[in-house]
Parts: structure tokens; C-alpha cells; sequence
């Protein structure tokens, strides 16, 4: 459920598992070749992130972030508007932008940290809502409410001699942010399993206790934040890039709320408990296109549920069928299946 | 300077009464809160539905407000003990953060439940009093607008006194301050808490009731008030009523004059940068690690 | 060993430590609203040795023992600990500063496991080169065995060696104070706090606390405990300090207490011994 990692040697199923992963990423563009499941894909990589960043934020920190898309419309405003406006290339713009945003996390966090339950959410709410009615209301900026257009996709990246892979190919954007998102969650996944994984569960566990052991709650607070956010501003770039128009109401409350369904949907505290609420809640609606808005009746419900009845979510489930398989309880052999 | 200054009355005028809207929105918001100290994310869906309520019963029962009214209020009532049984009873020893993000997924339902029911258009509910108009000292303003303040210091006003006066009231202000004392006193906590969600999710219908005339009622009336309510509460205090109506008709007033002098979108600005900053420097109870807990 | 005198120190009654000081509290005060919950507190705790700060019930002891760890700041006084000033540190620095301490309601991190309670408990002196928080390698595997090993050697300590992997909120009481003991013994401190460590404990498990305590204090390790439980107390203490509605009563060793007029009384009759 929440606990820490097993602690898995460093050695063959490790990579095993991430080779899986690569030719998976490597085989969906080849499966699915209209333009239109491409472009799901694609937007479910960029929902992964920011759910990983979430499930950072929140199951492994234990801090409820209601706001998190506005990071995401940080990172994207931020270099969208520093590559159009100001014709800085991209990838220096897109390091801007995650800056911009893990910044933004940061100093939100440091202020909000010291806060209890309630207040901590009810801030990043409020963060969010200033967030959102500044990327509006600044128009010399951000053009408001009709959006930045003509959005172009990266620039090519030249191997010399070698290959030159251009960006504006719907198959290799595609890798490029299913590789990114690949390495977030390796990432955090490697991060979680480190003695600042340890620090964060302390924390989220019981913050007084944690304190007597000599670790700092508002610290890794703070730094939780940081990463989870500056990992929504990546995203948010790609979203710029892949959409070709940046408007605030992508960025708006309901879009937090649904991170946050994917989260604790998918099953928070253990990374690919957020893959897999990412992935569901992206892919689902698409095959129910038929049955239109009532896509948010079944996040609502779906989220409601789950809250009430499986607080592990959908991870937390599959996890508890995985220990009565392996019957013994408590036994390290029982603890693989839920630790990708 | 002088010539602003019909300006400036005018929009104290609206200030109150928006501030009147968000103090009745709120009241019942804040009642929880003080007692529980939880939040029922789905309170400012509470309203809109109590709007929904008052206006097909106004016409089902071709205008009479009254009725609409105490139909509203029933609604709230009864969607109180619903969410109260449903979510925060079952949940009231688990994680704190689980009711909040269930009652989000309530919320999102309802919202869109009425959506997909009710439709996207906007609902013309007219009270007998919206199109009654006042003109004074060069001043203007609806009879729905006064009656909203009217009400909104009646309800004030009659919460206070309960509290204040009878013993229910006292039972739920001893619950508010110290739980376990108040269970220990033979104080039977379960129905005293789902009393204070039928009462405060009833002061939601109501509020519903009296903006429906005001507001723009789609399924999503609500909402456009839910995130302000929650800067009310923090800003006016932990389950404060008296920093409720303080924090609600202060907001109300900034809002009104911001969207004059400044512009529209700033208001929320604003408002939410005062959110920030109390929670940034009022010393008590919001900040854990200044309320030094007991080990 | 030299005797260390700290400077500005005023001898205190029947305070004659024969040990250099490690911890030296001088005049501390706490009130809640109006309530003096202690009130002008002096003493000076001795390198290795077991400090037993008993007292009636609400008499300040839990927060007496609060101001030490931090957990509480005091209204006014002093607290020097190994030569370092205490004064506004908050208790993640004190601990880093190696005071230890475990809590009158236990406070293990109850959906871990007994293994990761304790490895919790290194966290403060487990240190990897930044890239390998990242991307793990030789160091971090190092770390991670090492960790291991020193928590199944504190876990024999405690007699837990065999529920490592047990969920922690899953084992008796006993187990649980005994992990919380252990976890607090991984940061390797100084000094080590107990608050009421044999609350809820039978009579083995106690004796088995009692036996455990004298060890560490073998150990040269520095023990304050806040105790009911006079048996424990008389048979591992030191000295004792006996403190009655936040107040200094009686200080001096366990037979100097019993015999007096003053602690009898406030304790009325109780048996002490």
C-alpha cells in the first residue's frame, strides 16, 4: 500500500522491466497509426507526468495539492511565450519552463507547508485560481482568454552524420515525451527508494515522529513540491507543442480535479498506481466517445467511490490480490508484484 | 472627488449585498467547519440545487416564492444528512484528506448530473421581487437585493442565537472545541454532527433559493461561488460565524469596488491573495506548528 | 573524569554530579493560557547515567520532558546540551544534535514495517553522492546493506530480530514500544528520552525494559526517564527528580527519595520501593 520500497538488488529485473517499457513506448506509434489514437497516446504520456508528479506530491509527501494544472500552465505559458514572443529556442525555453514551474511549486510550498490538511488544499485552490486569473487577465503576455497560436513543435535534433529526427512527425513527438515520461517515473521511482524516499513516508507518516528522528517535515515537503511541479511544467510544455494553441482553460480548477482523480483512482503512494489512473482516465473517455459529457458523471462517481471504499485505489486492490496469491503475509517475496 | 462619490455609494451597495450572497452561501459552510472541521467540497452544489429546487417548485406553484423557498431549504436538509451518512460519518476516523477529495468526486458528479438533466442554458428565475426596482439618492438597487440582505441578517442572526442560547446550540460550540471532552460528557456526538450538516446544508438551499433570482443559474452557479466561500471561512476564521459575515460582506465589498476601479478579473486576484495572506500570518489554529501539539 | 563546570551555574541542592554534565537546565518555565505547567525547572543531567523524573499525576512530567526534546519551547530559561544552546531549536535539530526520545502514546509509523521503522531512524546519518539519489549505484547499494544489517543488529537488541518484516501496526503492545525504542536508538544519540516507556507493559516485559535500559546505560549511553512505574524506577535510576505541579520537589538517588518526608507526602502513602 504505502509502505517504502522492497528493496529490489540492482540487477536483472530492473532491466528487464524497463526494456519491456522501452519496446512497449517503442511498438504503440506501430499499432496504432491514425493520427487521432497517436495524439491519445500522446496526451496520455503527458497526463503520466503530471499524475506522477501528483502522486509525489500527494502520496508520497501526503500533501493534497488541489491545484496542480496551474504548474502545468506555468511551464506551458512560460516557454511558450519565450519561444513566440521572444524566439528563444525551444529546449532552452522548455528548461525554462520547468524552472519556472518547480520554482513556482517551491514557493507555494514554503509558504503553504506549515499549514494543516484543510488549509494546505484550500491554499493551493486559492494558488490556483490567482494562477489561472493572471494567465486571463495578463493580456500583453499571455493574449488572455484567446490564447497563443501557431505553437510549433520542436526543432529537429541533428546527430551529425548520423540522422536528423524532426519533431513535427506525430511519431517521433510521440516518443519524445513517452521517453520523458519514462524518465520521470524512473526517476522519482529511484528517488522514492532513496533515503529521501524514507524522509518523505516519514513524513507523510507521522510528521512528529519524524521530527524526533531528525528529519525535517517542511524541508521535504518543499522538496517534493519542487520536483512534483517542475515535472507538471515539463508537461505542460509538451502540451503547448503537441496542441499548437495555449489557452487558460486547459489549465483550469476541473483539470486539478481530474489529476487528482487519476491519482487517487489509480491508487496513490506507489507510481504506477498514478501510470495506471493516468492511462484509464485518459483512454477511457476516448472509447466511450459515444457517450460524451457523461465521461465527468463517471469520473465524479468513479472518484467518489473510490474515495469512500478503496482509499488504495485500483493499485491498492490488484496489490492485496497479489499478497493472497503469494499467500505468505509479510514476506518479502509477497511484496513484487507491487513494486514495478 | 465629489462626483465619484455616487460611484463609490453605488458600489458599497452592490459590495453589501454580494457580500450578503457570500455570507448566506457561506454560513452553513462555516458551521460545519467549526464543528467538524471538515470541509463538504459539494456545499456550493448544495446551492445550486437548492436554486433548481425554488424554481420549479415557483413553478410548479405558478410563483409563490414562499414555498419555493421552503422548498429549497428542504432539499439542502435532505442532501445534508445524505452527504453527512455517506461520506462523513462512515469516514470520520480515517485520513482527513479522504472525505475531502470524495466530496470533490460528489461534487463533480452533481455537477454534471444536473448538467446532463438541466442542460447548459441558463434558467430565467424570476421571484417577484427581482424586476421590483428601487431608485434612491441617485442610488439603485432590486427588492431581491434588499430581501437577500434581509434574510441573510436573519439567518445571521437566528444561527447566532441558537448557538448562543439554546443547548443544542452549546453542545455543538463544546463539540467544536474539544471533541473527546465533549463525547466524555455524554454529548452524543453522531446526531449532534448530523444535525449541524442538515442545518448547515439547509442555510445552503436557502441561499440557493434567494440567488437564484440574482445569479446566473446554470448547474454551475455554484461553483462560481464554492472557491470564494472556502477564502471566507479561512479568512474569517476557524468556524467563526462573526468572522464569517465580517470576512463575507469585506469580500463582497473589495470585489464590488475592484471590478469598478480596476477590472473584472483582478477581483479574484485579489480576494485570493487575502486568502493567502491570512494564511501566511494569522497566528492561531490554522498553522499547525505554531499550536504546539500535545505529545 | 574531570568534572566540567558549566559556566553561570549555581550549585543546586544535593546536585553533586560525580560525571561530566551533559545536559544542563537552568530556570525553565511553560504556561498554557494561564496555567503553569513548570515552573522555574533547574538540573544537570550526567554523562551515563539513568535520570528519573517522576511525580503525581499533572505534574508537568510529559512536559518537562517536551521542553527537552523540543516539542515544546520554553517560556524562559536555558537548556545547554553538550555545549550547545538549545534555545529556539525545534525538535528535528535537537535530535540531530543526538537527543533521542519515544512518546507516552507510541508513535511508530504503524503501515511500515519493523525494518522500515528502523531504517527510518538512520535517515539522518545516511548520505549517498547527489547522483545516486537518482540514479542508484555501488554507494546507495552500500548504504542500503549496511542499513540492513545495523537495523537487524538493533532489532536483536529489542528481541524483534525475528519480526522484521512484520507490518509494525500489526504486533502486541510490548513489541510496539520495543520498536519504538529501537527506532529511537538508530539515530545514534546521546542522550536518550523515554516517556512513560513501561505504560501498558506486564511484568516480563517491563523487567525486560528495565534490563535492556541498564544495558544501554553500560553502554555509556545517557538515559532520562519519565516513569509511574516505581519499581523500574528504583531499580535502574540514578537519580531521581521528582517534580509535583510543575515544580522542582526532590532531587538525589533512589534511596535519598523514598526516605523523604516531602515525596512520601505528595505521593501519599504509595508504596515507592
Amino acid at each position: 500500500m504505502t509502505s517504502t520500497s522492497s528493496r529490489w538488488a540492482f540487477g536483472s529485473a530492473r532491466w528487464l522491466w524497463l526494456l519491456a517499457c522501452i519496446a512497449v513506448i517503442a511498438i504503440l506509434p506501430l499499432v496504432f497509426q491514425d493520427s487521432y489514437w497517436r495524439g491519445v497516446m500522446t496526451i496520455c504520456a503527458i497526463n503520466i507526468m503530471l499524475a506522477l508528479g501528483l502522486d509525489f506530491i500527494f502520496g508520497y509527501a501526503g500533501q493534497l495539492s488541489l491545484g496542480h494544472s496551474a504548474f502545468s500552465g506555468i511551464g506551458a505559458y512560460t516557454s511558450t511565450v519565450l519561444v513566440t514572443a521572444l524566439g528563444v529556442n525551444f529546449w532552452v525555453a522548455m528548461l525554462c519552463g520547468i524552472g519556472a514551474a518547480g520554482l513556482a511549486g517551491v514557493l507555494l510550498s514554503a509558504f503553504a507547508v506549515r499549514l494543516k490538511g484543510h488549509y494546505l488544499a484550500i491554499a493551493s485552490l486559492g494558488f490556483a485560481v490567482i494562477t489561472y486569473q493572471i494567465l486571463v487577465n495578463w493580456i500583453s503576455v499571455t493574449q488572455g482568454p484567446l490564447g497563443i497560436y501557431g505553437i510549433p513543435s520542436p526543432p529537429p535534433l541533428t546527430i551529425p552524420g548520423i540522422v536528423t529526427i524532426s519533431f513535427s512527425d506525430q511519431q517521433n513527438f510521440f516518443y519524445l515525451v513517452a521517453g520523458a515520461a519514462l524518465l520521470s517515473y524512473l526517476m522519482l521511482r529511484n528517488l522514492t527508494r532513496s533515503p529521501i524516499g524514507d524522509a518523505l513516508t516519514a513524513v507523510r507518516e507521522d510528521e512528529i515522529s519524524a521530527a524526533s528522528l531528525g528529519i525535517r517535515g517542511t524541508k521535504w515537503k518543499v522538496v517534493a513540491f519542487g520536483i512534483g511541479c517542475a515535472i507538471a511544467g515539463l508537461a505542460g510544455c509538451f502540451y503547448a507543442s503537441f496542441i499548437g494553441t495555449l489557452v487558460p482553460d486547459a489549465f483550469f480548477i476541473v483539470e486539478s480535479f481530474m489529476l487528482l482523480a487519476m491519482v487517487v483512482i489509480g491508487g496513490r503512494g506507489n507510481l504506477w498506481g498514478a501510470v495506471l489512473g493516468a492511462v484509464l482516465l485518459t483512454v477511457v473517455p476516448e472509447l466511450l466517445r459515444g457517450i460524451g459529457d457523461a465521461r465527468l458523471i463517471i469520473y465524479g462517481l468513479a472518484l467518489t467511490l473510490v474515495a469512500l471504499f478503496l482509499p488504495g485505489g485500483i493499485s491498492g486492490v490488484l496489490i492485496q490480490f497479489a499478497r493472497r496469491f503469494s499467500g505468505a503475509r509479510g514476506a518479502l517475496a509477497a511484496k513484487g508484484p507491487s513494486h514495478a | 472627488m465629489l462626483d465619484l462619490l455616487p460611484i463609490f455609494a453605488q458600489q458599497l451597495i452592490n459590495g453589501l449585498v454580494l457580500g450578503s450572497i457570500y455570507v448566506l452561501a457561506t454560513l452553513g459552510l462555516t458551521l460545519i467547519f467549526g464543528v467538524l472541521g471538515q470541509i463538504n467540497f459539494a456545499h456550493a452544489d448544495f446551492v445550486t440545487l437548492g436554486a433548481f429546487a425554488a424554481f420549479f417548485v415557483a413553478r410548479a406553484t405558478g410563483g409563490n416564492y414562499l414555498i419555493a423557498i421552503l422548498a429549497a431549504l428542504l432539499v439542502g436538509a435532505l442532501l445534508g444528512s445524505i452527504i453527512n451518512g455517506t461520506v462523513f460519518s462512515p469516514l470520520r476516523n480515517a485520513d482527513e484528506t479522504r472525505p475531502l477529495v470524495a466530496t470533490i468526486g460528489v461534487s463533480v458528479l452533481l455537477e454534471n448530473t444536473a448538467l446532463a438533466f438541466l442542460g447548459p442554458v441558463p434558467y430565467a428565475f424570476d421571484s417577484p421581487y427581482s424586476s421590483q426596482v428601487i431608485r434612491a439618492a441617485g442610488l439603485f438597487f432590486t427588492v431581491q437585493n434588499l430581501l437577500v440582505v434581509i434574510i441573510a441578517v436573519l439567518a445571521v442572526g437566528s444561527l447566532y442565537a441558537f448557538m448562543k442560547l439554546t443547548f443544542i446550540g452549546k453542545a455543538l460550540r463544546a463539540l467544536a472545541q474539544d471533541r473527546e471532552a465533549a463525547g466524555l460528557m455524554g454529548i452524543n456526538q453522531k446526531q449532534l454532527i448530523a444535525l449541524t450538516f442538515i442545518i448547515g446544508s439547509a442555510f445552503a438551499g436557502l441561499a440557493g433559493a434567494m440567488l437564484g433570482p440574482i445569479l446566473v443559474l446554470t448547474p454551475f452557479a455554484g461553483a462560481s461561488v464554492i472557491v470564494k466561500a472556502f477564502a471566507i471561512v479561512i479568512i474569517g476564521g476557524f468556524g467563526n460565524i462573526e468572522g464569517t459575515i465580517v470576512a463575507g460582506l469585506l469580500i463582497g465589498l473589495i470585489e464590488s469596488f475592484t471590478a469598478q476601479f480596476l477590472s473584472p478579473g483582478m477581483s479574484d486576484i485579489v480576494v485570493f491573495g487575502l486568502l493567502l495572506l491570512t494564511l501566511a500570518f494569522r497566528p492561531t489554529g490554522l498553522i499547525a506548528e505554531r499550536r504546539e501539539e500535545n505529545v | 573524569m574531570p568534572e566540567t563546570s558549566l559556566s553561570g551555574t549555581a550549585a543546586i541542592a544535593g546536585n553533586a554530579p560525580v560525571a561530566p554534565t551533559l545536559f544542563s537546565v537552568r530556570n525553565i518555565s511553560k504556561s498554557f493560557g494561564g496555567i503553569h505547567a513548570v515552573r522555574s525547572v533547574s538540573f544537570d543531567i550526567p554523562k551515563a547515567t539513568v535520570f528519573a523524573i517522576i511525580g503525581p499525576n499533572g505534574a508537568g512530567k510529559s512536559t518537562l520532558l517536551n521542553l527537552l526534546s523540543g516539542n515544546y519551547q520554553p517560556d524562559t530559561g536555558t537548556l545547554l546540551f553538550d555545549g550547545a544552546d538549545l534555545a529556539g531549536k525545534p525538535a528535528y535539530e535537537r535530535a540531530r544534535l543526538g537527543i533521542a526520545r519515544t512518546f507516552q502514546k507510541i508513535r511508530l509509523f504503524k503501515h511500515l514495517t519493523v525494518l522500515e521503522n528502523i531504517i527510518a531512524g538512520f535517515h539522518i546519518h545516511r548520505k549517498l553522492p547527489a547522483w545516486e539519489y537518482v540514479w542508484p549505484a555501488r554507494a546507495a547499494e552500500m548504504d542500503r546493506k549496511r542499513c540492513r544489517e545495523e537495523a537487524l543488529e538493533l532489532l536483536t537488541f529489542v528481541g524483534l530480530v525475528d519480526r522484521a518484516d512484520t507490518v509494525a501496526g500489526s504486533l502486541a503492545y510490548g513489541q510496539q514500544r520495543m520498536l519504538e525504542i529501537a527506532r529511537a536508538l538508530a539515530t545514534k544519540p546521546k542522550l536518550f528520552m523515554l516517556d512513560e516507556p513501561a505504560a501498558g507493559l506486564n511484568n516480563a516485559e517491563a523487567g525486560f525494559l528495565l534490563e535492556r535500559l541498564d544495558t544501554l546505560r553500560k553502554q555509556q549511553m545517557t538515559i532520562v526517564l519519565v516513569e509511574h512505574n516505581m519499581e523500574l524506577v528504583m531499580n535502574v535510576a540514578d537519580r531521581i527528580f521528582v517534580l509535583e505541579t510543575g515544580q522542582q520537589l526532590f532531587v538525589g538517588t533512589p534511596d535519598e527519595v523514598q526516605s523523604d518526608p516531602a515525596v512520601i507526602a505528595a505521593y501519599l502513602g504509595e508504596e515507592l520501593h
